[in-house]
């Protein structure tokens, strides 16, 4: 029941002698958990993520998935976690559908195997009449839903998005809190870092608050509002990092 | 050692499709390339040229170093392309959180690039023999066209993980990769230079590959054909652990 599906001790990343990214995150994140990491630009978050996904390589620390280390035991690592990342990459060559068959088959589902789970997640995402167009034709939503539909297409238990609905217009955004709600009931573990409070405290269920690279605060919303004697998630916030979320 | 097999094979395809989706670029100039060196010198320039080798025309001369060129600039474009784009479009990190190791993605890269380089060679192999070319060994022939692939797909996966932009790349092959081609002696043998000239030829792994083949298809050579061969043997296993290192590394695309 409490089965931790992240855990991540005393983790560091030092860029050279003076730029410290992290400086000694520990964090657990149980399984089935909604759990929110905010922080002003450069606090650290988005290290944090790719520490996670073994993009960035910690200085000092290890970080385990559901109890496997992440370096030693990458392959089962690597597929318990789908990452929907900040910046939108762009693939020319290749339409939706191939992409997420190239996607499913780098996960080691074969084609024939990852058919029925691609059409259900284009469906879901409302990508299937776009899906023989190439990514250069979709518009910046579409492109941000193929982001999320990309992560969820091995079925991975947890699911990181780093802030998905930057740049999304409101329609699209409610849509996607929809989706991820229903992904939460469904069991899935999600890391959500956002900008936007009111998506925090919508969606999560825990809020970590990060800056200058160490986690000052992590609580429940309620507990945090309470504990620093604030009304509104976002006056937490700026008590406890000095900053606006968008310094 | 591989297991992920599917991941590996699934990535190996979309390099192999990759370069076949925009084949007006990849496949068409060099056969267009070689078509052009052919006119110009088996019908412009051949009676004004004497022949290097006896009984083998100048035009017949060079199209076994023509072939070779564009086996080594295909190779090396097709992964230093794909891996530097990658980068550039953030399409790599997607790719390095998945669970394929350092050597199935090294060797998917590879792979794409040494099938581009061996399709090229192959049809400009039948321009060669439609243009009244021998092949003495169709096997070595083909194992050397494959090979030679290989390791320069391999250096190009390792000029393109090292790579920040698309002008550092033009200029390893600008600057390394073209003057190495010519030096290689494609238009001339190097029998012919001074000293000194044979001496830096005889350190350059691209003179190997076209002497190589040379000997393969027409029967002649400047150095001994088993002595080619081991080189570009050893050369291809050198550049092959060199790409793979360089992967398992991370330098430059895990931070």
């Amino acid at each position: 029941m409490n089965e931790i599906a992240i855990n991540i001790k005393n983790l560091h990343k030092k860029y050279d002698e003076t730029v410290y990214a992290l400086q000694g995150i520990d964090l657990s994140i149980k399984k089935g958990e909604f759990y929110g990491l905010l922080g002003p630009n450069g606090a650290g978050k988005s290290t944090t993520i790719n520490a996670i996904t073994s993009l960035v390589k910690p200085t000092e620390g290890n970080i385990k998935v559901f109890d496997k280390d992440i370096v030693s035991e990458f392959r089962y690592a690597r597929s318990q976690i789908g990452i929907a990342p900040q910046e939108i990459s762009n693939d020319w060559f290749f339409p939706v559908e191939q992409l997420l068959y190239f996607q499913a088959g780098f996960y080691g589902i074969k084609r024939k195997d990852a058919e029925e789970r691609i059409n259900f997640i284009l469906h879901k995402v409302g990508l299937y009449s776009h899906k023989d167009k190439k990514m250069r034709q979709l518009s910046g939503g579409m492109k941000r839903r193929l982001q999320i539909a990309r992560s969820l297409v091995h079925d991975p238990e947890i699911l990181i998005l780093d802030e998905p609905t930057a740049g999304v217009d409101v329609a699209l955004r409610h849509n996607l809190w929809d989706f991820l709600q229903e992904l939460h009931k469904e069991g899935k573990t999600i890391l959500l870092t956002t900008h936007y409070i009111d998506e925090a405290e919508l969606l999560c269920e825990r809020v970590g608050i990060i800056n200058s690279g160490k986690l000052v605060a992590e609580d429940t919303v309620s507990n945090l509002k309470a504990s620093t004697n604030k009304s509104k998630l976002e006056d937490v916030f700026l008590a406890l990092t000095g900053r606006k979320l968008d310094d | 050692m591989i297991k992920n097999w599917v991941g590996f094979y699934t990535l190996s395809s979309r390099e192999v499709l990759r370069f076949f989706t925009v084949w007006k670029q990849t496949i068409i100039p060099g056969v267009i390339t070689t078509l052009l060196y052919i006119f110009v010198f088996g019908v412009a320039l051949e009676s004004r040229i004497d022949p290097i080798a006896p009984g083998v025309s100048y035009k017949m001369y060079i199209l076994p170093g023509l072939l070779m060129m564009n086996v080594i600039t295909n190779s090396v474009a097709n992964t230093a392309s794909s891996m530097l784009q990658m980068k550039l479009l953030q399409t790599l990190p997607e790719l390095l959180i998945t669970p394929l190791s350092s050597l199935e993605l090294s060797i998917s890269f590879i792979i794409g690039g040494a099938v581009r380089g061996f399709v090229n060679g192959f049809l400009i192999l039948l321009i060669c023999l439609m243009a009244g070319m021998s092949v003495q060994d169709p096997i070595s022939t083909l194992f050397i066209i494959f090979i030679v692939s290989w390791s320069f797909s391999s250096l190009g996966l390792f000029m393109g993980q090292m790579s920040d932009s698309w002008d550092q790349l033009s200029l390893i092959q600008n600057f390394v990769l073209t003057p190495l081609s010519f030096l290689g002696g494609i238009f001339y043998s190097v029998n012919d230079l001074p000293t000194w000239g044979i001496a830096i030829s005889k350190i350059n792994p691209i003179f190997y590959t076209i002497n190589a083949l040379r000997y393969s298809t027409l029967g002649i050579s400047d150095a001994p054909f088993i002595n080619s061969v081991a080189f570009i043997i050893v050369f291809c296993v050198l550049l092959t652990i060199l790409a793979v290192k360089t992967m398992e590394s991370g330098k430059k695309i895990r931070f």
